[in-house]
């Protein structure tokens, strides 16, 4: 749940509405002129590649703060990063890379549990599984593409997950929009969360099933929209539904905020839908031993019926997994076509995955899987409290690793991103569309890597450069001093 | 003075080119829209209140009936063309008829033509234009005319 001043939401529709309308006059001016200009005669005939509409926002909002997206890095994404300068002759139309590179504050990447950069266990490991194994398997997983290594990872994952079997994926982004074609069809029902990733989104509308949407974590308007749709059955024969699945996910990335997942599981099985539990985020980063949400909430994983995740975030590499029951993984190694024809997981990544979940448990021989956990949770939980301290609006519960600062208005997403930039802290800013048009937000990910003094640099720079942009919209608490000698009258 | 607070909701409307209209605040900036519009025609024009109004309604009528009831689709290309048959006045709210919100909006035109025709004392050349405006307004905004279009205008793509 969001508060937002009343003025600060006026202003932002005005701003909104102000940069609509001048990008409407710039288009009806380049119409205008483009009509007195001679056009291409060797396009006669062949069909726009996209209606004028389409791309109004990305030509006339997104060009506009394009330095502040899609910054090119020249080193490990570790706690300290490298970020290349980029310069524009013209308005950020067109950005060119130069050959310096400013040593910044991570406080974007996903590195959650510090596997990003080097590390004294894996790195070796990985470095000797690419001398023998090489890059790239250059083959499916059902030809030639399955090494040791990574049926070993698929026992490991679903061994650390909690699920009989696993199945491994090569891109976290594909697990998702192939697995739900392949696991729902025509007549069966899909029941998602407001808020889910795009890849879910893409997954439900390649599955051809029918999708619904229930607001965002409530139980109660999904146990709503599920009797609604199980009274109602299928769209126009009224058949009952084939399957319904309910897809949720662990942390949602946007608002750092933790999924209700006891009364979601209880409502699924009052009515018999399946649920589906996408970790992309909150695997290895949060519970007791970095099991994920269901740790974390107390939830048996027997009760959910699809768990996926992904490799990108807590373990430093690449790629995905579903871990459900040994008769799911079966019939999914024999229909997906990510499994069937995709190559498959680069077996260097696979090692690095292996290793870093060793390092979780503890099993490679030392504590610091646990440290890295509870450090993760301290710096989060820190990081959080001052924030809300000096005044900002931050989402996300306790123990969250993701922390988005609300701007609001569209003007301060790129006052935020370069204010900080120029003093060295690389912050991710997202605006619409991944957020919805008014809630614009600058994204912190804390990671196990920080350390005390990096936070308090990154509290620093972010108050002062807060102060600047005026986003400090709760008063600020009063910071407290010992009382000496306070004269009651 | 205590700040004034709101609490946002994310809607569950899934298409982002209406959803921004489900927010707190949206009608009290469309007011203040108007108002400050009419301040800005009587003061760059120096004309009597009555015309500045009438100035403001024909605008307004212009402007809105272009993007609520001409334009087709959604200005971003994440939702795949879905909406490319419909205006953005049949997308709001999913289609769903008379809610709070396409009330309001029917109201608006309504409430303007009757202040510019109060204050330009119902004389001749502006009444007529007025009237015209809020029949066109009205009319498109009917229930029955979800979907309609007369004579295959703007029918195509």
């Amino acid at each position: 749940m969001v508060r937002l001043p009343y003025v600060t939401a006026l202003t932002t529709l005005f701003s909104y509405g102000l940069l609509f309308a001048f990008g409407q006059m710039r288009d009806l001016f380049r119409k205008l002129i483009d009509w007195s200009k001679s056009k291409g005669k060797d396009l006669k005939g062949y069909a726009p590649i996209c209606l004028g509409l389409e791309d109004f926002y990305t030509r006339r909002l997104y060009l506009r703060i394009q330095d502040c997206f899609s910054r090119p890095i020249a080193s490990a994404p570790d706690a300290w990063i490298d970020v290349v300068e980029r310069k524009s002759n013209d308005h950020n139309k067109t950005l060119h890379r130069t050959s310096n590179t400013t040593k910044c504050l991570n406080l974007g990447s996903y590195n959650y549990l510090g596997f990003a950069a080097a590390d004294e266990y894996c790195t070796p490991l990985v470095i000797e599984s690419l001398k023998k194994y090489s890059a790239s398997t250059c083959s499916v997983r059902v030809d030639g593409g399955t090494t040791n290594l990574h049926t070993e990872l698929e026992e490991l994952v679903a061994r650390f997950v909690g699920k009989p079997a696993a199945i491994l994926f090569g891109m976290g982004y594909v697990t998702n929009s192939a697995i739900i074609p392949a696991l729902m069809g025509k007549g069966g029902l899909i029941i998602s969360d407001s808020l889910n990733h795009n890849s879910i989104v893409n997954g439900a509308r390649g599955s051809g099933a029918a999708v619904r949407v229930f607001q965002h974590n409530s139980p109660s308007h999904l146990e709503e929209v599920l009797r609604e749709q199980i009274a109602e059955g299928q769209p126009r024969t009224h058949r009952p539904w084939k399957k319904i699945i309910v897809i949720v996910e662990g942390i949602y990335s946007m608002e750092g905020e933790l999924c209700n997942l006891p009364e979601i599981i209880a409502v699924c099985k009052k009515y018999k839908a399946y649920t589906y539990l996408d970790e992309a985020h909150s695997i290895g980063a949060v519970g007791k031993s970095g099991r994920g949400v269901c740790e974390l909430l107390g939830v048996d994983t027997a009760d959910v019926d699809i768990m996926m995740g992904t490799f990108t975030k807590s373990f430093g590499s690449c790629g995905g997994y579903i871990a459900a029951s040994k008769e799911i993984i079966q019939y999914l190694k024999h229909t997906c076509p990510a499994h069937l024809y995709a190559t498959s997981m680069s077996p260097p990544a696979v090692q690095q995955v292996i290793s870093a979940i060793k390092v979780i448990l503890g099993e490679d021989g030392s504590n610091r899987g646990a440290q890295k956990l509870a450090r993760i949770r301290e710096n989060s939980n820190f990081f959080r409290s001052e924030l809300q301290k000096m005044g900002f609006e931050v989402l996300g519960d306790n123990d969250s690793p993701v922390m988005p600062i609300m701007l609001y208005n569209p003007a301060k997403i790129p006052a935020f991103s370069r204010e900080c930039l120029r003093r060295n802290v690389a912050v991710v800013t997202v605006a619409f569309p991944a957020t919805p048009l008014l809630l614009a937000r600058a994204r912190i990910c804390i990671s196990a890597s920080h350390t005390r003094e990096d936070l308090m640099k990154g509290l620093e720079v972010i108050s002062k450069v807060g102060d600047l942009v005026g986003i400090k919209y709760f008063p600020v608490e009063p910071p407290k001093h010992v009382e000496q000698d306070k004269k009651t009258l | 003075m205590a700040k004034l607070y709101v609490q946002a909701v994310p809607p569950v409307d899934m298409n982002k080119n209406t959803e921004w209209f489900m927010y707190p605040g949206v009608w009290t900036t469309y007011i203040l829209i108007l108002f400050f519009s009419w301040l800005i025609f009587l003061s760059v024009l120096g004309c009597n209140p009555g015309t500045a109004w009438t100035i403001v309604n024909l605008v307004h009528f212009a402007i809105t009936y272009h993007f609520f009831h001409w334009k087709k689709g959604t200005p971003f290309s994440d939702d795949q063309g879905i909406y490319n048959s419909l205006t953005w006045w049949e997308q709001i709210d999913n289609g769903k008829q008379l809610t709070r919100n396409r009330k309001f909006l029917t109201v608006v035109p309504v409430v303007l033509y009757l202040i510019a025709s109060h204050t330009t004392d119902y004389r001749h050349p502006m009444l007529f234009l007025n009237t015209v405006a809020v029949i066109v307004l009205v009319i498109a905004k009917l229930p029955n005319m979800h979907k309609v279009r007369i004579f295959g205008i703007n029918a195509g793509r």
